[in-house]
């Protein structure tokens, strides 16, 4: 018989129709509900010998399995976001067991009560913006007077002064669609950016921005974000997406 | 969203000759890493005048020579240049991205 632990995925108010039957969560684990004060949590049981902090360690490191631990915790929070305002928690998130999570909903009470309603009737999109800076811009070397060393350094010069110049218009880009997009949203957060390696793209992220929108204005959002594509930067929307980037409250488990 | 999780790409590998590339790599990273600050050194004594023509051209030409050599000897490692950039996680790259 392994040790157990409570795997914690989101927090909610409490719902009349707070039914799980047949949800699996991480590990192809039965997904349950704590209730307490008023609040519930979404939980499920998970072996220790795979989820303690020890063997955690080693396999956070395995891609392939944090691939699909993230997606089935994704997959309950969606669930559970269809059906109530919700306060996700972060990926792995193990207690000791369900008196634990309980304390936590005793303790923290009020400041998910916030969050909750901080959130409810609002969802998350994601914007991401990229921009190829390496395509060349326009070559300024005049041609040179003295011999191939010094046309050499000017080449270089002009390359680094348009480097900065790409840049420097780059940032500027950035913070323009942010100040737009956050006009819209009730609330935003910018990520930092993503290097090509993660995001799986050879352009540069300019924006990697999550942005709190009221359901009542999707659409005026969405047509902004339409309207900023142009210019040779590429805009990514995601979403919407359960509030993931505005419920962080740093809750972290004893597993 | 969660922290991006990184790939160990830097990862130094136990067996020799990964061992021998992974440190050629290293080394050859901060041969390039000096050499790209002296060149940015030169191009701002450039602009700031305080160089003879002379000296512009000496200098152009040894840091040109230098890089043909950097050039010639990662290809003799089956290296390509973005291999000999470290990332440095929050702080971005070693070398600037071309």
């Amino acid at each position: 018989m392994t040790e157990t632990g409570t795997y914690l995925y989101a927090v909610t108010e409490e719902t009349p129709s707070s039914d799980v039957e047949g949800l699996h969560g991480v590990a192809d684990t039965q997904v349950r509900t704590i209730p307490c004060e008023g609040l519930v949590a979404y939980v499920s049981t998970v072996p220790l010998d795979q989820f303690g902090a020890e063997p955690l360690r080693r396999s956070m490191e395995d891609l392939d399995w944090l691939g699909e631990t993230a997606g089935a915790h994704h997959h309950v929070v969606e669930e559970v976001a269809d059906r109530a305002p919700v306060a996700p928690v972060r990926l792995v998130t193990v207690y000791r067991g369900d008196e634990q999570v309980k304390d936590l909903l005793r303790e923290r009470h009020d400041d998910f009560v916030d969050v909750l309603s901080s959130v409810a009737g609002r969802r998350e999109w994601g914007v991401k913006a990229y921009v190829d800076l390496s395509a060349p811009g326009p070559s300024r070397t005049a041609p040179s007077l003295g011999g191939p060393g010094t046309a050499y350094l000017k080449r270089r010069q002009a390359g680094l002064r348009s480097r900065e110049e790409a840049w420097r218009q780059a940032a500027a880009h950035a913070e323009h669609l942010h100040a737009t997009l956050s006009t819209v949203a009730v609330a935003s957060h910018r990520h930092r950016a993503q290097d090509p390696e993660l995001s799986g793209r050879k352009e540069a992220m300019l924006l990697n921005g999550a942005y709190l929108v009221e359901r009542s204005r999707d659409d005026e959002f969405l047509k902004t974000v339409d309207d900023l594509r142009d210019r040779g930067v590429e805009i990514e929307l995601t979403g919407p997406w359960a509030p993931y980037s505005f419920t962080d409250l740093e809750v972290r488990g004893d597993g | 969203m969660s922290e991006p999780v990184r790939t160990a790409r830097m990862r130094i590998q136990a067996d020799s000759e990964a061992m021998e590339r992974d440190l050629s790599r290293l080394v050859l990273t901060l041969v390039e890493l000096v050499r790209q600050l002296v060149e940015r050194q030169a191009i701002r004594r450039m602009e700031q005048t305080d160089l003879t023509d002379e000296q512009i051209e000496v200098l152009g030409l040894t840091l040109m020579r230098l890089e043909e050599a950097m050039t010639e000897v990662c290809e003799r490692f089956g290296l390509s240049p973005s291999e000999l950039n470290l990332d440095l996680g929050p702080l971005g790259t070693l070398l600037p991205q071309e």
